[in-house]
């Protein structure tokens, strides 16, 4: 913990602080890129009301909190709400330094990784390599993505709940680069009753944990399997019925409310026939969870937090209801794959992908809603691009991966008959 | 795949060295392409003919009823009005007006409303509408229409239109005879012009809001009676009841556009009544074939690009677009040739009045609101129009200039290497020592680029431009007693004089003026992009009149000659915000008194690109036009970047200074210079 840690904290959370006192916090609350039906927080405020009140949250269609959560926010609502920024900024900080601590130890783990591995390394290869500073840089790096990045920065004025996913996911890294096997599962399955898609990072955890054996692997996805049970049954007691999993998984698997987001989801289903709905639903929820995570596991066996990556990565493009808050956090892991970045050939029309379709959202959410000259289609577009942006992104860094690994061991100036040589793969 | 999957393991691409070494060539190309594009609109292989798809509207489906009597109403109304007007020289006859809509069997109400002024100490105005509602017979009053006509004064310096308002009337005599409206009408009658309107709509839409006393300038107060949802308005200006043409008028606030089926159901029905319609009518003139079809499309295009580039409504219709209600004017000219057509007075507004009832039967025909056709395209013709997938690739085409450069820029941005050398060479010819420390890690880490002092220096430029849009509407400043347009142009010139300054104070360290290069291009190209999106003439005659500046602005000191940067700097003094301000209002001048000597007119425009600046803020904040924002918030500080990087100081020989950090612009007292800032007139 040395000081220039505690100071970026301090100016995060400063800077947090500052926006919740203008007006930012209630327009960003209402913008449908940050504030999806999963997690805005009128539609918390409206669970715990109804919690409070003695009133099944879940027999309406507007909550979808899970009521641990609700609960156990209850308190804070009903007798601080002047502290409820706080609250909120406190946790976002909180998640910045767990970023942080899960950086530092990744770095150490990487650095004692390499200094096994150093005689095998071809001789050019030093920038490929982790650095002595980088055990200094890289945490700052993650640290300054996460704290400074608008996207956070307006997610947490906004009080989404996205707070407590990006927190619970960082706790998760962070057990995980410790080895942490229970703390590990108990937040996942958290996670996984809350939001149902981090599910995929049941294959990191495996891959961690269970070393080459499949008996381990098995014992550790029933023990996953038991705590998501026990979970449940904890939310269950909260009101006493099993309303709850329809109104938080049952909603997000079944893709009910249409209202327009950053994601895919909305635009086909409300395009689509109702008869086919069943199957697209499959397709969808098919393509954000389990299609990539067999092929990335087998291929990223070595680097389970480059898997876990690109699987948070991936399920913030293709997750029922995405928000902006979603992406910040996944931006913020990049610093992570430093010394792939020299293969990153597509970061900067990433970078301009992102601002322009950002600014023609506001544009065309604006000519679409108030105005009425544009339509839905002007607002997909944009939202589509930014999406196609992110895949960019994601593969980008996959390949990057690739190439590093195998410079690493075959030197980056490789010649075949005086021209240089192409990586292909098969 | 292969522009995901690059196998090659070199970061270094051939193509992109060699485009970085072409960036002004192919950006030339582009820029050309998108105008060359743009004027290949007016041809006619480029555009289409318009048609009505909302097939409701069936325009002139039904008989015209309305007859002659009507039109006998409207003249004997015509000569009470008149009669009126000259016991209320400078204020409406309300009474008159509420007396005759009673009469008619309207439910009448009226409307008072509030503007609390902010220059100049403050004052107060009060403002009366009058409105009568028919109430629809066949449904319940869930949706409306509106026919309104502004009324003037007799002392009133405009066009006198006072002939509208027994037109309107003799129209609501008649529509309340039939039984088949399925909405409610209104007759609306406004005073004060756009104000009485956006007073009136304001009123309508959010009435039982209360207002916040110190952000609001107008106070609308509240309606009696209200006639559902709005579908449609008509607004009605006839010079007199004998008319020659009819000018329909279209472009509304922040150039925005009622639906395209709007326009040609009154073309379709206008044409059927014989009436000479069109957009941007003007009196039939000797016969000029000089003019081809495509000159005259092409004047067409650019005559309405150039309305609608303000932002400032062509009629009180324009204020409708806001609320999400198609709506526009039409405005008919007196009929000057009595010599050789002679029409009988006693039938002479029986088409117009025929018209009026055309429209708003098929109006009243709609089912849901207008949807089906288009919001954005531009008129070349009556009859033919641009849709927007045809003219935004000439706006496309024009920003890509800016990413295409940005994108090389940073693919060549300067590497450690360079750096260094640039470094060594510095402190080898200067006599200061060292070099801030940035660049100073191992020799194999790339460089690093000083992110932050850029980031930074953006912020400052920002923040002025955001104080232009704050500062000339606080209270300390509000409470000085100057007027409107001396206020806020003093503080416009000064804040763009702290711009001026800015790049001879703050020097950015090695490498920042290179990011600083690309982070402008970056927010230029988005700034077009959503201009462009929201009003497409203002967004296109930025880009046409700043792209080539952007192509030609270059940081690096090697191979370009002195006098070229000079040029260039030269260049950019001229695109200042206010000097472009200046230059049309003086151009516009030029134009209106053309008898005047040199002096007197750039004097007299440099008073009225004063007060335009001040309307520009008092429309932005009563109306809610975006050019002021734009120009002040966006262009200003887009222009310091570039004068940053067109005077390209460098941290070499600029070391001492070392100031890292912009200064924050203080609030300044009111200082002497004077510029003119903003156009409107």
């Amino acid at each position: 913990m040395d000081a220039k840690f505690i100071k970026l904290l301090l100016l995060g959370g400063a800077a947090r602080f500052y926006f919740c006192r203008t007006s930012l916090g209630t327009v960003i609350g209402n913008r449908v890129e940050f504030a999806t039906p999963l997690n805005s927080h009128k539609r918390m405020q409206e669970g715990i009301f109804l919690l409070q009140n003695g009133i099944d949250p879940y027999q309406g269609d507007v909550v979808h909190e899970t009521p641990l959560i609700l609960s156990a926010l209850s308190g804070l609502f009903r007798n601080f709400p002047q502290f409820l920024p706080v609250f909120y900024i406190l946790l976002d900080i909180f998640t910045a330094a767990l970023l942080y601590m899960m950086a530092q130890r990744f770095v150490r783990k990487k650095q004692d990784q390499q200094n096994v591995e150093t005689k095998e390394y071809a001789t050019d290869t030093t920038e490929l390599q982790f650095s002595g500073s980088d055990k200094m840089d890289i945490p700052e790096l993650v640290i300054v993505a996460y704290l400074f990045n608008p996207l956070t920065v307006l997610s947490c004025v906004g009080m989404t709940s996205t707070v407590f996913s990006n927190l619970f996911l960082a706790a998760f890294l962070y057990c995980l680069t410790k080895g942490l096997l229970l703390p590990c599962l108990l937040i996942l399955a958290f996670e996984t009753v809350r939001s149902f898609y981090p599910v995929v990072l049941l294959a990191p955890l495996l891959l961690t944990f269970s070393g080459r054996s499949i008996r381990s692997g098995f014992l550790i996805s029933l023990l996953f399997a038991a705590c998501c049970l026990v979970i449940s049954v904890a939310n269950f007691f909260v009101l006493n019925s099993w309303n709850f999993l329809d109104g938080t998984l049952g909603f997000i698997f079944y893709f009910r409310d249409l209202q327009p987001n950053i994601g895919l989801f909305w635009y086909f289903f409300t395009e689509m026939f109702e008869h086919f709905r069943i199957m697209f639903l499959i397709t969808f929820q098919l393509n954000a969870t389990v299609l990539y995570l067999l092929p990335l596991s087998i291929k990223l066996r070595r680097e389970p937090l480059l898997l876990a990556t690109i699987l948070v990565a991936l399920m913030a493009v293709f997750r029922a209801y995405p928000s902006l808050g979603d992406v910040g956090f996944y931006l913020a892991l990049l610093p992570l794959w430093k010394r792939c970045w020299k293969f990153m050939a597509h970061g900067f029309v990433v970078f301009t992908f992102f601002i322009v379709t950002l600014s023609m959202m506001g544009v065309l959410w604006h000519l679409w809603i108030y105005a009425g000259s544009a339509n839905a289609n002007f607002y997909f577009g944009a939202t589509l691009a930014f999406s196609t942006g992110q895949i960019f992104l994601i593969t980008d860094l996959l390949f990057a991966h690739v190439k590093r690994d195998f410079c690493l061991f075959n030197g980056q100036k490789i010649l075949i008959d005086g021209e240089e040589a192409k990586i292909v793969l098969k | 795949m292969g522009l995901l999957s690059d196998p090659s393991i070199s970061t270094q691409s051939k193509l992109v060295d060699g485009l970085a070494r072409h960036v002004r060539k192919v950006c030339l190309v582009l820029y050309v392409a998108g105008v060359v594009w743009f004027f290949c609109l007016a041809l006619p292989e480029f555009n289409h003919g318009t048609y009505l798809s909302e097939n409701a509207l069936s325009p002139g489906l039904v008989y015209p009823e309305i007859r002659v009597d009507a039109n006998r109403l409207a003249i004997q109304l015509l000569e009470e009005l008149h009669r009126e007007r000259t016991n209320h020289v400078s204020t409406t006859p309300h009474a008159w007006i509420a007396a005759k809509m009673n009469e008619f069997g309207l439910e009448t109400h009226t409307h008072n409303y509030t503007l609390r002024y902010p220059f100049g100490g403050g004052k107060e105005y009060h403002g009366k509408n009058v409105y009568g509602i028919l109430r629809a017979p066949r449904i319940a009053s869930t949706e409306g229409i509106v026919f309104t006509a502004p009324y003037r004064a007799a002392s009133s310096v405009h066009t006198d239109i006072s002939p509208s308002v027994p037109l309107l009337l003799a129209f609501a005599d008649f529509a309340r005879r039939k039984n088949y409206w399925a909405k409610d009408l209104i007759f609306l009658v406004t005073e004060q012009e756009q104000l009485g309107m956006q007073a009136w709509l304001e009123a309508y839409h959010d009435g039982d809001r209360v207002p916040d006393a110190n952000r609001t300038y107008l106070r609308p107060g509240n309606l009696p009676a209200r006639a559902g949802s709005l579908q449609a308005a008509l607004n009605i200006e006839v010079q007199d009841l004998e008319i020659d043409y009819v000018d329909v008028r279209i472009e509304g606030l922040n150039g925005k556009l009622p639906n395209l089926d709007m326009f040609n159901l009154v073309q379709r029905i206008m044409a059927r009544e014989g009436i000479a319609s069109g957009y941007k009518q003007a009196p039939r003139k000797k016969r000029r074939h000089s003019q081809s079809v495509y000159e005259q499309n092409l004047r067409g295009m650019l005559s309405m690009l150039a309305s609608q580039a303000s932002g400032v409504p062509t009629g009180n219709h324009g204020l409708f677009h806001r609320y999400r209600i198609d709506a526009l004017t039409i405005a008919a000219a007196r009929r000057q040739t009595h010599a050789t057509l002679k029409g009988n007075p006693g039938s002479a507004a029986v088409p117009l009045l025929k018209a009026i009832e055309g429209i708003s039967r098929s109006l009243n025909n709609l089912l849901e609101r207008f949807h089906q056709s288009f919001f954005f395209y531009v008129i070349v013709n009556n009859d033919r129009y641009i849709s927007i997938g045809d003219y935004m690739p000439a706006l496309v085409a024009l920003v890509a200039c800016a990413f295409v450069k940005a994108y090389l820029k940073w693919a060549t941005l300067p590497s450690a290497s360079e750096m260094e050398a640039a470094a060594a060479a510095a402190s080898a010819a200067g006599s200061e020592s060292e070099l801030p420390s940035p660049g100073e890690a191992e020799p194999d880490e790339p460089f690093d680029l000083p992110y932050g002092s850029v980031l930074i220096y953006l912020v400052a430029t920002l923040a002025i431009g955001y104080l232009c849009n704050v500062l000339p509407l606080q209270q300390y400043f509000l409470e000085i007693p100057m007027g409107a347009a001396p206020l806020t142009t003093s503080v416009l010139s000064f804040l763009s004089l702290i711009g001026f300054i800015l790049p001879f104070v703050v020097v950015l360290p090695p490498g920042g003026l290179e990011l600083l290069h690309v982070a402008f291009l970056l927010i230029y190209g988005c700034a077009m992009i959503a201009i462009g999106l929201l009003n497409f003439a203002l967004g296109f005659f930025v880009a046409v009149l700043t792209v080539p500046l952007v192509i030609s602005l270059e940081t690096s000191e090697e191979n370009t000659k002195s006098s070229f940067r000079n040029s260039i700097r030269l260049l950019t003094l001229i695109l200042n915000p206010m000097m472009i301000v200046y230059v049309i209002v003086l151009a516009m001048t030029f134009y209106q008194f053309p008898e005047l000597p040199m002096q007197k007119i750039m004097l007299r425009a440099a008073t009225a690109a004063m007060d335009a600046s001040a309307y520009g803020l008092i429309d932005s904040v009563i109306y809610g036009n975006f050019l002021y924002f734009v120009v002040s918030t966006v262009l200003l500080p887009l222009w310091i970047l570039c004068w940053t990087l067109a005077l390209s100081k460098r941290r070499d020989y600029a070391d001492y200074l070392d100031f890292d950090e912009a200064p924050s612009p203080q609030p300044p007292a009111p200082p002497a210079q004077r510029q003119a800032k903003l156009k409107r007139n």
